[in-house]
């Protein structure tokens, strides 16, 4: 894949630069960096962007974006119709968590939405997200308070004005929630009781005893099913975005999804779409997430042409249950990490690398109560040091009914797996929670795709900057969802539907042809690719990175990739053939790539990102990592859309 | 976040009385028994059942019986009008027994951290 890396400069006005309505110039189109470094020309960007990205002052470079466009040809296929159908919708929304279940209740007022989710409406990782929501609800809190905190976690690389927004109309969101069937936690006075996380200084989290997220999702799935505007596709897996170019303008039309239950490829045409689908935690073996979670959104939009912003940011627990070294394995993969509270640390819980040697103290002179961003990293180092897959967090030389009494949950699945938390010590391994980065969003929610919308934690708002405060990341999907409302009422109004539009692309193929022998070959083949890719991630681009390990971890996924293509192609896969684990490995190739792309681009330690060979926060460096849109021509399936992108003038 | 005074206390009612009775235990703690005249109500009720539970001595009862004492003194803490658990520091309505689940800065219930 040929990547294309920027440092944007300064603060990005995005009311500006992404307003509707205005002639919108593409932002630059650069000439790719490609993945083995031996091809770098002139960065475009570096002309006036050293303090102000000034997208629309960049329509000198349009000559050559033109004639870019003209070299990738004008490909409009002839409509050969197979099966499958075409529906339309004013909305379309992707994803089923809270920002798209929030956005489609509001835009349901004023046309017909169609929710498209890949697997049961409530499989999101909004469901997983257990803790609470933060908002500024008690009168001696204010919205300054919960922006600086914000802004602190953030190591600076916030982008203020989105803080601002989040801080200021989070309690609203709340109000609205609640008025919407949501129940949460009061006090004996009546009012929202509210507690404190780690990085808050005031008591601003909400939630509905330790299941917010779920509760979240339960009052607004039942506002959804009974609203008559709202049709939800479960069970339907998003493969592209549906885009044309208009000039320089990329136009987003709707997209193309796999029903999996019936295996038939259905096209969505829609006005306007909004991409919610959740975080890429699977590029990691070791996750929180959900298995949905497989960066789909993040890639299709990649392929459509829209930015990417902070992807080196991924955020990791230092101590989730590791099954490796649970002397009964677990009879089946765990679908998502069974993390390790820090209460067990902070109760007096040490940590030991398998040789028992306890080497915290080495990292830091707290020792285990050091921050955790700092015990993740003192792990990690451990593990590729000595080549390691787990250490232990010994608890045992506490009191045994203590220990039971404060952490139940872990003394039965510990149990239940033959490992006694009393006596022994608990295998733990980092697992992969939350992308900070993602598809980079304006403040309404809005893209450089038009009638292309991002909200939750597939988008890149600047509110988490180079990491996340707790309970930030419902709130931010709250505040973005409501906020690309308006901007998506306004770009429907001013669209009509062409009801012939359908046939401008290619339709995805189900791969029906090949055989049930070539197909499980293809499967099996694919879950070993799988598996290695996230290897590869946690090896080469794990907490603790260096230039020479992103390096090679570039030179093995392009390698990787390249093999799982070409084996694919040999058995008679096609361009356009799609199959959900097929389709999820080139999404899960594409957002891998994208993290170490944008790794190695911060030459700097900041917030979630780490690099030994920069250890160092630099002030110079205070800028969001930026990937702009990789060329046609080159590229390897997984950064490419199925169908050619037609060039069509007007065609809204 | 810091525990309270409160469920300091009965934490470390728990230690002791627990300590007296787990005979297969080896880190039983010194347990310190002058300050028992001098504590609140609630602190002298769970002493009461203590010493109920201490006059079985039974081997298998003593983990079940520091259940008990554990139970009897979060039933300490008030009812609510629906029955629902008050927490008497908080104020919560229904929420969580036992230590609060930010206290170490993540969320964590018995144990599991679901937030951070």
């Amino acid at each position: 894949m040929a990547a294309s890396i920027a440092y944007v400069g300064g603060h990005l006005q995005y009311g500006v630069n992404f307003c509707m309505g205005q002639s919108y110039k593409q932002a630059i189109w650069v000439p790719s960096v490609t993945f083995n470094g031996c091809l770098q020309r002139e960065l475009s960007w570096s002309c006036g962007v050293s303090k102000f990205l000034q997208i629309r002052k960049c329509n000198l470079f349009r000559s050559r974006t033109n004639e870019n466009w003209k070299s990738f040809g004008t490909v409009i296929t002839s409509a050969y119709l197979r099966d499958g159908s075409t529906k339309y919708f004013d909305f379309a929304v992707i994803g089923s968590g809270v920002a798209g279940l929030r956005y489609a209740l509001e835009v349901a007022k004023h046309g017909s939405v169609a929710i498209i989710t890949k697997a049961e409406p409530h499989e999101s990782n909004t469901n997983y997200a257990q803790g609470g929501v933060s908002a500024v609800l008690c009168p001696s809190d204010s919205v300054e308070s919960h922006m600086q905190d914000t802004i602190v976690a953030g190591a600076y690389l916030c982008d203020e004005e989105s803080v601002k927004v989040v801080c200021t109309e989070g309690p609203d969101r709340i109000r609205e929630l609640i008025a919407m069937g949501a129940s949460f936690d009061h006090g004996d006075d009546g009012n929202l009781h509210l507690a404190r996380e780690g990085g808050h200084s005031h008591h601003r989290i909400v939630h509905a005893a330790d299941m917010t997220g779920r509760e979240i999702e339960r009052a607004l799935l039942e506002a959804v099913v009974n609203d008559p505007n709202i049709s939800v596709f479960k069970h339907h897996f998003a493969i592209d975005l549906l885009t044309s170019q208009d000039g320089s303008d990329t136009i987003c039309h709707g997209i193309d999804a796999l029903n999996t239950e019936t295996q038939e490829v259905v096209r969505f045409i829609s006005k306007v779409t909004l991409l919610a689908s959740g975080g890429a935690g699977h590029i990691y073996p070791s996750t929180t997430n959900p298995l949905v979670a497989t960066g789909d959104g993040m890639a299709m939009a990649h392929r459509a042409q829209a930015v990417i912003s902070n992807m080196e940011f991924v955020q990791f627990h230092p101590t989730a249950l590791a099954d490796e070294g649970l002397p009964i394995k677990p009879k089946k993969t765990r679908e998502n990490s069974f993390l390790i509270t820090e209460a067990v640390r902070g109760d007096g819980g040490i940590l030991y690398n398998l040789s028992m040697e306890r080497f915290m103290p080495l990292y830091d002179e707290r020792a285990e109560l050091a921050p955790r961003d700092v015990v993740a990293r003192s792990i990690d180092d451990q593990l590729k040091k000595r080549n390691e897959k787990y250490v232990l967090l010994d608890i045992s030389h506490k009191l045994r009914e203590k220990i039971l009494s404060h952490f139940p949950n872990i003394a039965n699945e510990c149990l239940q797996h033959g490992l006694d938390i009393t006596q022994q010590p608990i295998p733990v391994v980092p697992a992969a929670h939350y992308m900070c980065g993602g598809v980079r969003a304006g403040l309404q929610g809005e893209t450089n795709v038009h009638g292309l919308y991002v909200a939750g934690e597939v988008a890149c708002t600047g509110l988490h900057g180079a990491n996340r405060l707790a309970s930030n990341s419902l709130l931010e999907a709250l505040v973005f969802a409501r906020r690309a409302v308006q901007p998506s009422i306004n770009h429907m109004k001013s669209s009509s539907l062409d009801l012939s539009a359908s046939s401008l692309w290619t339709r995805p193929l189900v791969p029906k042809s090949l055989g049930s022998d070539v197909m499980h070959k293809i499967l099996r083949i694919t879950k070993e690719v799988r598996k290695e890719l996230q290897s590869i991630m946690w090896k080469y681009v794990g907490i603790v990175r260096s230039t020479s390990r992103l390096q090679e971890a570039e030179q093995k996924i392009g390698k990787l990739e390249a093999k799982w293509e070409t084996y694919l192609f040999e058995h008679g896969w096609q361009q356009t053939m799609v199959a959900l684990e097929a389709c999820e490995m080139r999404n899960l190739f594409c957002c891998a790539k994208l993290v170490v792309s944008s790794a190695l681009a911060r030459h700097e330690s900041r917030g979630l990102h780490y690099m030994t060979d920069f250890p160092d926060l630099e002030e110079s460096k205070r800028l969001p990592t930026v990937i702009f849109p990789s060329s046609h021509t080159t590229g390897t399936w997984s950064s490419r859309q199925l169908h050619q992108q037609p060039i069509v003038k007007s065609m809204v | 976040m810091a525990k309270t005074s409160l469920s300091r206390l009965f934490t470390s009612l728990s230690e002791h009385s627990i300590a007296k009775l787990s005979f297969t235990s080896s880190r039983s703690e010194s347990v310190n028994r002058s300050g028992y005249n001098s504590v609140t109500r609630f602190v002298c009720f769970s002493a009461q059942e203590t010493q109920l539970i201490r006059e079985e001595r039974s081997n298998e009862g003593d983990r079940e019986a520091a259940k008990e004492n554990l139970e009897s003194v979060n039933k300490e803490e008030d009812e609510g009008e629906d029955g629902d658990h008050v927490n008497k520091e908080t104020g919560e309505v229904g929420g969580p027994k036992g230590p609060e689940p930010t206290r170490y800065g993540d969320w964590e219930r018995n144990g599991r951290c679901s937030d951070f």
